[in-house]
């Protein structure tokens, strides 16, 4: 059987698609044991409702992102792996990155089907499981100390003893700050810079949805706050995000 | 005496989701790391473990480091519970992350609480759960699919999700944070702008980020404790 053909095979789906049961049990499990602990210790069960579903509209448009990740590389990896590492553990702008490097790191002149070998191919996925693992070993052996050092997991006990109370939320949000500055500040530099330093002939896309996708947002939060539609809130971040999206179809026709 | 049983309540939830996640991760990691071995055996060729150490030494360390950055800095967003799950389920950056503060902002949780630690794990679970079932469809359905997804039409669209996502942030978040993030985003701009091969490398630029960020809360925050101390 021809290469191609092996990695669309139905066994390859049934290895990976056993994984991603594997996962999705587990998302089961922790969400239905939250969700319990929450109404045991008191928690206004709407705002547990109100998460699941903001969580779940919010992920929508992201995941169809990652599924064009998956179709991107089943050119040249089947559809079953890419299936399984964007399902678990991978990350989009992450798998496409590894898989080229990995290839040529096997010695093929770059990730194609033309050059794969049923060795190369094992080797790849190995090099690619074993690049990302890291975060979960780090939890695996680390995660139970280091949240309660954090007082994350300490409870108020431990929140009280800590001489920075009241930062630590504070904080979270500041480095939440730091990681969308970084993305905008990258739109701003590729458009400046991207063409040659302050040549202002990079792409300027990435800004324009991204100043889109704010507009949009405080059109929302305007909806929201004037008309006291607390239920806006949960389908603010997805309906920016498809109109922003949307916009980028017609800036590229400007482009 | 209700308080303390909830604490009690909450402190067993912990320990046990600590002794899940850990038995989940060493799943995953068997499972992950078993597949490429399980695969090789169907296609009659293993995977070359020489040529996986090369290439771990070329571009394994610079993921390792990366990963220790993103352990370091997530795992205070997400309490224990989402920690487990997003290092097992992965999208961090362009899903996970993201997703947990929207749900915290909705429910207004305060980090370092049973309640940031419930919301975070539901909304990790939740977002996760979209993603699989999302991508399970989209593979079912792939061939009929594939000429729409495919399609240059929608291709500019699908290729801004992330500018999409964090332009809605940043409005959500900069608004009431602004002298926090005002000289960040121009701090990282300027950056950008003056060393464009940083561009290729933004997820490597999010700890600095995040540590000018965090400087100039802790500044703000002192300032502000200072002042209402002088005003008791």
């Amino acid at each position: 059987m021809e290469l191609k053909n092996q990695l669309n095979s139905p066994v390859m789906f049934l290895i990976c698609g056993s994984i991603v049961l594997v996962v999705a049990l587990t998302c089961v499990v922790f969400a239905v044991r939250a969700y319990r602990a929450g109404k045991a210790i008191g928690m206004d069960v709407n705002k547990m409702k109100r998460t699941i579903v903001a969580s779940a509209t919010f992920a929508v448009l992201p995941s169809i992102g990652i599924l064009l990740g998956v179709i991107a590389l089943s050119g040249n990896l089947g559809t079953a792996w890419p299936w399984l590492r964007l399902s678990v553990i991978g990350a989009l702008h992450y798998e496409t990155q590894v898989a080229g490097a990995a290839a040529e790191a096997v010695g093929m002149k770059s990730l194609s089907m033309d050059y794969m070998t049923p060795g190369s191919f094992a080797t790849i996925a190995l090099l690619m499981s074993v690049c990302i693992i890291w975060g979960m070993v780090f939890s695996l052996f680390n995660c139970k100390r280091y949240t309660r050092r954090l007082g994350a997991g300490g409870g108020e006990k431990a929140k009280k003893k800590s001489a920075l109370s009241g930062f630590g939320d504070i904080a979270m949000t500041a480095m939440f700050i730091g990681l969308v500055s970084a993305y905008l500040g990258s739109y701003v530099g590729g458009f400046v810079s991207g063409e040659g330093l302050f040549r202002f002939a990079g792409d300027w896309i990435p800004l324009a949805v991204a100043l889109v996708g704010a507009a949009a947002m405080r059109l929302f939060l305007w909806i929201q706050e004037r008309w006291h539609a607390a239920w806006v809130e949960s389908f603010s971040i997805a309906g920016s995000m498809l109109i922003a999206m949307t916009s980028a179809i017609f800036l590229g026709w400007l482009a | 005496m209700n308080e303390e049983k909830n604490r009690e309540i909450y402190e067993r939830y912990l320990n046990t989701t600590h002794l899940l996640g850990r038995i989940a991760c060493v799943i995953a990691l068997v499972l992950l790391l078993g597949a490429p071995f399980a695969i090789g055996a169907y296609l009659g060729a293993m995977p070359d473990l020489g040529a996986m150490g090369r290439g771990f030494a070329s571009i394994g360390l610079v993921y390792l480091v990366s990963c220790v950055a993103e352990y370091l800095i997530y795992v205070p967003m997400l309490g224990a519970g989402g920690s487990y799950l997003a290092f097992i389920t992965g999208n961090l950056i362009n899903m996970k992350i993201p997703c947990a503060m929207n749900a915290r902002d909705i429910v207004g949780a305060k980090s370092g609480t049973a309640e940031n630690e419930i919301i975070s794990t539901l909304s990790i679970a939740t977002s996760s759960l979209v993603t699989i079932l999302i991508l399970a469809l989209g593979v079912l359905l792939l061939s009929p699919l594939r000429p729409v997804l495919d399609s240059p039409v929608l291709k500019p669209a699908f290729d801004s999700v992330l500018p999409a996502l964090f332009g809605a942030m940043a409005c959500k978040y900069y608004r009431h944070h602004g002298r926090i993030a005002c000289p960040t985003v121009l701090l990282m701009a300027a950056l950008f702008m003056l060393v464009p091969g940083l561009i290729g490398s933004t997820s490597f630029m999010i700890t600095p980020s995040g540590a000018v960020a965090i400087g100039l809360a802790w500044f703000y925050f002192r300032r502000d404790r200072a002042a209402k101390e002088a005003q008791a």
